[in-house]
């Protein structure tokens, strides 16, 4: 997989280079905002880490022009930055993710994963987070390497969770996805979905963040 | 002491001003003005006791000379129906008159003056005397020549009234004045004041954080040196507020890159093949510059508290979105901890006026701070909610609590906790006392419902 590092700092660009080239992704370094947007325009990329303090051209600029000039591929912006302001306009450029400096290795493949799972994930057809993967053609599923058996329902639960592994999934909007607006449902149909997983997977794969929502941790028990 | 606008003060000052100089010179003129009537008066007395001295003279009466006729008595009419006859002449005095012979018999008087006991020895004069119930004052001519004694007097009530009338006069005018004065003064004093009541709705409408100066059209040539140092003055602290920010920003900036890089350099060797010894030397690297890092956000989310604060505008914040948001920020901490955290039952919005900035800051440190004092396996609980007159904020724990004794200490800057896991998380309970300090509200550390644990609760009153 062929990533877009665009940092213009020798000692981080350089170290996370390195993390990700051990991760076995093809990295391509670009010190330079302008250089980035005619990397970004030629559409090889599957994914692109963007800088947001840059010399020549800024980053949330060539974020919008790269946007602008329908490039797709996902973006994932990094910035030293003082938090919501620089990450609300992040998103609003065309962001699909943003992560505040500094942050660990696991984070930032993390999230490469998750949206790479999404970007990708149709093509291969396969969603893995740790020791749970998910065929999507077949909407089979394997815990610890062993074939589990899914419902329709549980299936998509489980789905929407790895997708977002490493964050919060609302109840309502989990509620949205698997029933529509149909309030003749109870309120305990996701409990009891949720439930049913844990019995095939283990309790611990999926936390519950009572008044909140569910999550699957990055690296699932 | 209650403070007088300056508006009222001047007025006040204005009218004590006119009263001070107003007053002497009007009870001057007023005792001036008696006095001249009095000897106008004294001189018309005199007058009239001149003239009929001459008429007598010329007219060698009668009376005057065949004592056996007795004396002559002239009719008075009364004071009222002198009046009618004379349609409201209210200055005529009630006079009286006596003449008498060189041997001090009474030849000629007036019916009013019948009864005036006659003098033992006649001298020229003016004198005072109380008669027939009335103070009179009485002229007295001794004409030698003519052997006349002729007696003039007046009623003292009657002169009263001309000074009564004459005081009205200039009085009346004073009292009826005055108030009439102070209302113009006042409207005077008001309208000259308004270069500065303008001044005053230019700095009130202006917006936090607007750097354009005030200006004021036609303002007076006092008032122009207050505007420009206050332009001055505001443009140093827009710039000192602009410099923080930045400053913070670049502090930010210049402190997260290299961090970033260490800890990426780092997590790259502990994937690598190293020893065990090597491995937990790592590892304690590891947690040190996460600790470092934290500290860091801390400092600079104080910063940002201060400088947000100074500059800021409160606005509709939405409790329950912050706190989801601080909750998805916070979702690695909060799903794979082994802590059981919970956003207690809450309604949809809890609005209050504030910072949003800050009060994500408070939530979040709360809820950090929880998270590191409670064992594997313990419980964090957030609740929001509304109560009278204010918004809560909860955080309850399970974990080792705070003593009582101990409680006031933890809001120091850099405080620790002895019994906390080792993080230093007295700089959160800092930036909650701040945020909560910005809002006016007040933070109580009290003990969790189960007994066991720290409970603490930030109330935002709905006023502030």
């Amino acid at each position: 997989m062929h990533i877009i590092l665009v940092e213009d700092d020798l000692q981080l660009g350089g170290a996370i280079q390195q993390a990700l080239e051990r991760l076995s992704y093809a990295v391509t370094w670009l010190r330079d905002g302008r250089e980035a947007l005619l990397a970004m325009r030629d559409q090889t990329a599957d994914l692109v880490l963007l800088d947001l303090g840059l010399p020549n051209k800024d980053g949330l600029e060539v974020l919008a022009e790269a946007r602008r000039s329908h490039v797709n591929t996902p973006v994932i912006v990094m910035t030293a930055r003082d938090g919501l302001e620089a990450r609300v306009r992040g998103l609003d450029a065309g962001a699909d993710d943003y992560l505040v400096k500094p942050f660990h290795v696991e984070e930032l493949s993390a999230r490469i994963r998750s949206l790479t799972r999404r970007a990708q994930g149709l093509a291969a057809n396969r969603i893995d987070v740790g020791v749970i993967s998910l065929d999507i053609g077949t909407c089979e599923a394997e815990y610890r390497g062993k074939r589990i058996e899914l419902t329709r329902r549980e299936f998509s639960l489980l789905r929407i969770l790895m997708e977002r592994a490493g964050r919060i999934v609302r109840r309502e909007h989990l509620e949205n996805s698997l029933y529509g607006l149909d309030n003749a449902v109870g309120s305990s149909a996701l409990e009891v979905q949720i439930h049913a997983l844990r019995r095939k997977l283990s309790f611990d794969a999926i936390r519950t963040i009572r008044g909140v929502g569910y999550m699957i941790p990055r690296d699932p028990t | 002491m209650r403070t007088l606008s300056l508006s009222g003060r001047l007025r006040w000052m204005i009218i004590a001003v006119l009263i001070a100089v107003l007053l002497p010179l009007g009870l001057y003129s007023y005792f001036r003005s008696l006095k001249e009537t009095r000897e106008l008066l004294d001189g018309r007395l005199a007058q009239s006791a001149r003239t009929l001295d001459v008429m007598i003279q010329h007219a060698s009466l009668d009376v005057l000379h065949r004592p056996e006729i007795g004396s002559l008595v002239v009719p008075i009419l009364s004071r009222k129906a002198e009046e009618q006859l004379m349609h409201g002449r209210t200055y005529e005095a009630e006079v009286g008159y006596q003449v008498l012979d060189m041997h001090n018999r009474m030849r000629l008087t007036t019916a009013n003056f019948a009864q005036l006991p006659l003098p033992s020895t006649p001298i020229s004069g003016f004198e005072n005397i109380f008669f027939d119930g009335y103070g009179w004052r009485l002229f007295t001519l001794v004409d030698d020549t003519n052997n006349v004694v002729i007696r003039m007097g007046e009623r003292d009530d009657s002169r009263r009234d001309i000074t009564h009338a004459l005081w009205l006069d200039l009085g009346l005018p004073q009292v009826v004045g005055l108030p009439l004065l102070a209302l113009l003064v006042g409207w005077a004093v008001k309208r000259g004041l308004r270069p500065l009541n303008r001044l005053r709705q230019a700095l009130a409408s202006r917006a936090p954080g607007s750097r354009e100066p005030i200006q004021l059209d036609n303002a007076p040539r006092e008032l122009q040196p207050v505007v420009d140092a206050l332009n001055t003055q505001l443009e140093r602290w827009e710039d000192a507020l602009e410099r923080e920010r930045r400053f913070s920003a670049d502090v930010a900036h210049e402190l997260r890159t290299p961090l970033a890089s260490t800890m990426i350099h780092l997590d790259s060797v502990k994937a690598s093949d190293v020893s065990p010894e090597a491995w937990s030397a790592l590892t304690s690297a590891h947690s040190g510059l996460a600790r470092l890092a934290r500290r860091i956000e801390q400092l600079l989310a104080l910063a940002r508290l201060e400088a947000g604060a100074a500059a800021g505008q409160r606005t509709d914040v939405d409790l329950i979105a912050v706190a989801m948001n601080v909750i998805d920020e916070l979702a690695p901490l909060l799903g794979e901890s082994g802590v059981d955290f919970a956003f207690a039952e809450h309604n949809d919005t809890l609005k209050i006026r504030g910072y949003e900035a800050a009060i994500a800051a408070l939530v979040r440190n709360l809820i950090e701070n929880a998270m590191h004092h409670v064992p594997l396996g313990g419980q964090v609980q957030l609740a929001m909610y509304r109560s009278q007159d204010a918004a809560i904020i909860e955080v309850v724990d399970n974990g080792p609590g705070i003593p009582v004794e101990r409680r006031a200490a933890v809001f120091a800057r850099f405080h620790r906790e002895a019994a906390s896991s080792g993080d230093g998380y007295g700089l959160g309970l800092s930036i909650v006392q701040r945020a909560a300090q910005l809002h006016g509200a007040t933070i109580e550390l009290l003990d969790a419902p189960s007994g066991r644990g720290l409970r603490v609760r930030v109330a935002i009153p709905d006023a502030a």
